[in-house]
């Protein structure tokens, strides 16, 4: 699919809903779990708060703040109308123009209030348009899964790197912030380094100031974003020998994530991928922790753009389709050891779910 | 400046007790009941994008997912953490609050708090809430940003350390960026060289902007380039324990006239920074026949747990006690840019130089 091919079925979709126009509205700040609207429909990942409308017959205006970022959007997005703005609601109106067309918005229920109250004036009979905008997103373009691999390479190498640097006495934000940067150095504009060390877990979460100790386990997310595209690694390491039921629990997560990627067919659905991992838990007698507090999902899509198709949870009927692009990682709480961490970025292709990794996910000692 | 924002905020955001006292929190809080008189509790919202009040009234940075304070003028305030349970002792590092519970159904949770309390409600970061999370508030709540903005101008002795402290660092990145540009290194492997020297100097987070047109304008690392710039002109904005400074800097390996020209303007600014001076005075001092675009009416900004505190516009006045980041540019008649800046303490006499170290106004 190319990103003209989308656009194209974001317009049909807008002619089917009687729309002349769709806004969409995001404020900028970049969330893994806030999908950005502008940036399906132009590509442009903003500094600001950004609004792009696109009309009927294919037009599209994007609203830059702050102004002085213009330029940048102008040769991002050759063919859209760029519009400089410090304040993205006068912008919008400007790029609106006289006229008061039937619109619909995507993000407002996610935008900052400050600036969807007066959107909402701006465009009183304005509807709901969210699923116009993200749901012809539910497949990536060739360009995003290009970038995804990449950001994966990226992710993979950023493991590599911590398990050269990761040591007792070092703390967490230490290196957090150093495998951020590292990826960087390695063309990611941004990483999702969510990371814990501990001898039980029980959650990730993001670092803080403590001092990794020896027999420490550490769980961390990396997940680099390759021209905004983001893709993911969950991995577990210990600070030292990994006990032989360590190692056993870790197998077992490991085959529940290839029983996700099993189940991971095109006509089947995400939630089906989530009850294949649990099956393979609750046969071990994990049940119980197959449900909030201990795990809400088994799997997420991947933005910035769409997150699209969604969590891999029992609730998400979403139906698998080819080149959909989310998370399978089973990661499992398990009262023997702790918090494990096993997971794949995974592409759909029609004969079923491919890793983007070179290497899957296995439990890693760090001699100390 | 605007710069582009993380997914995540990764650096060292844990409470230092010996650099910011539960004293120096409490004394904010009271302000606070100043500010408002009537207010039997304050709200106040942060996330990971903006939270400079959150910050200054609990030492919180929601690294991840929102966070809301309940602060009660009677008792112990509470903080409902983004992210589910499981995020609780990932946050119990970064803040005094000793009470911290999930922010789940966040409406809810304010409303139960709130019926508790026995007089009106300040609202901090409103404006920033989701939507959908801020329609389902009650109404009748007072703003408290413009207040608490204004007290947050004003640092204490503590807060000025802490930005002496991010000085240095931020001093130690931007003699980096000369060292990549002398080791012929492109535009983005200098700014990204000088952000790992702030990183691994302690610093709690780096943002960087650079210029691949001569100074013209600045943009965001996207993907690595193999151009390369001299002079180089770079935007480096350096946090330490909550605490945010910049620099616009220019490096170059030979005499550099748009610089110069940009720095002589810039001396003129702060020479004359007073308490009670207007901005447009300021700005009439700096006033170049070609203004930079970016400093064209703007000579700078209150810069502290926000990097953006108060644009110093043109009707702006100078006040005691702040901080400010002075810039000044200037555009070349080849269309190249250059814009310098200087993080300043201002006091009653005037203009104390925190950055560039060791120079004098």
């Amino acid at each position: 699919m190319t990103f003209a091919q989308r656009l194209a079925e974001i317009r049909a979709r807008l002619q089917a809903a009687r729309l002349d126009v769709v806004v969409a509205l995001h404020d900028g700040a970049h969330f893994i779990e806030k999908p950005d609207p502008v940036r399906v429909l132009t590509g442009f990942k903003a500094l600001g708060p950004v609004a792009a409308v696109l009309d009927r017959a294919g037009a599209v205006s994007l609203v830059v703040t702050p102004a002085w970022d213009a330029a940048r959007a102008q040769e991002q997005c050759p063919g859209v109308r760029i519009v400089a703005a410090d304040d993205v609601v006068a912008g919008l109106e400007k790029a609106l123009g006289a006229t008061r067309p039937t619109a619909g918005i995507a993000g407002l229920a996610a935008a900052p209030y400050g600036i969807a109250k007066r959107v909402v004036e701006l465009l009183p009979q304005a509807q709901a348009a969210d699923a116009i905008v993200f749901e012809p997103a539910r497949r990536k373009t060739d360009t995003e899964l290009a970038n995804a691999r990449e950001a994966t390479r990226i992710a993979e190498l950023g493991y590599a790197r911590l398990l050269e640097i990761a040591r007792p006495g070092m703390s967490e934000d230490e290196l957090a912030v150093e495998l951020r940067w590292h990826s960087r150095a390695l063309g990611a504009e941004d990483n999702f380094a969510l990371m814990r060390a501990g001898p039980h877990n029980k959650a990730v979460a993001p670092s803080n100031g403590r001092c990794m100790q020896p027999g420490d386990i550490i769980v961390c997310e990396l997940t680099p974003s390759y021209r905004g595209q983001l893709a993911q690694i969950c991995r577990t390491i210990v600070l030292g020998e990994a006990s032989a039921v360590l190692r056993d629990k870790y197998a077992l997560v490991v085959r529940a994530m290839n029983a996700g990627f099993a189940a991971a067919q095109p006509g089947q659905t995400m939630a089906d991928i989530c009850r294949a991992i649990n099956t393979v838990l609750e046969a071990e007698g994990y049940g119980e922790f197959c449900y909030p507090p201990h795990i809400r999902r088994r799997g997420h899509g991947l933005g910035f753009g769409s997150i699209e198709p969604g969590d891999v949870a029992l609730d998400n009927p979403t139906v698998l389709e080819p080149d959909m692009l989310f998370m399978i990682h089973p990661n499992q709480y398990l009262p023997e050891t702790g918090y494990l961490l096993c997971g794949e970025p995974a592409v759909m292709t029609p004969a079923g779910a491919r890793p983007l990794t070179r290497q899957q996910a296995a439990l890693a000692e760090i001699p100390v | 400046m605007q710069t582009m924002h993380p997914t995540l905020l990764v650096g060292p955001a844990d409470w230092d007790a010996a650099r910011l006292p539960r004293a120096e929190f409490d004394a904010r809080i009271a302000n606070l009941w100043r500010d408002h008189p009537q207010a039997a509790g304050a709200i106040v919202y942060g996330e990971a994008s903006d939270h400079a009040a959150l910050a200054y009234l609990t030492n919180l940075t929601p690294k991840l997912q929102p966070s809301i304070a309940l602060i009660p003028r009677a008792g112990e305030p509470q903080i409902l953490v983004g992210g589910g349970v499981n995020m609780i002792s990932a946050a119990k590092p970064l803040t005094f609050v000793e009470r911290l519970a999930p922010l789940g159904d966040a409406s809810k949770a304010i409303a139960a708090w709130a019926g508790t309390l026995r007089g009106g409600i300040v609202l901090v970061g409103g404006d920033a809430m989701p939507y959908e999370l801020r329609r389902s508030l009650m109404g009748g709540m007072e703003a408290g940003d413009a207040a608490l903005r204004a007290r947050m101008r004003v640092k204490t002795p503590r807060e000025i350390q802490i930005i002496r402290q991010a000085c240095s660092k931020l001093d130690t990145a931007v003699a980096a960026l000369l060292e990549a540009l002398l080791a012929g290194s492109s535009v983005s492997e200098c700014a990204i060289f000088a952000e790992h020297v702030a990183l691994k100097c302690g610093a709690q987070d780096v943002r960087s902007l650079f210029s691949r047109d001569g100074g013209r304008t600045l943009r965001p690392f996207e993907i690595p380039l193999a151009e390369k710039c001299d002079p180089l002109q770079v935007y480096l904005a350096v946090r330490h324990a909550g605490y945010w400074v910049e620099a616009f800097a220019r490096v170059s390996s030979s005499e550099d006239a748009l610089g110069l020209r940009a720095e002589s303007s810039l001396r003129a600014l702060v020479k004359a920074a007073k308490p009670g001076v207007a901005c447009r005075e300021l700005a009439g001092l700096a006033a170049q026949s070609h203004p930079h675009p970016l400093c064209d009416g703007v000579v700078g900004t209150s810069i502290g747990l926000s990097l953006d505190q108060a644009t110093l516009t043109a009707d702006a006045r100078l006040e005691a006690g702040a901080v400010y980041s002075f810039r000044a540019g200037v555009l070349g008649d080849d269309g190249q840019g250059a814009i310098l800046s200087a993080m300043v303490e201002m006091t009653e006499q005037g203009a104390e130089l925190l950055w560039p170290i060791g120079q004098a106004p």
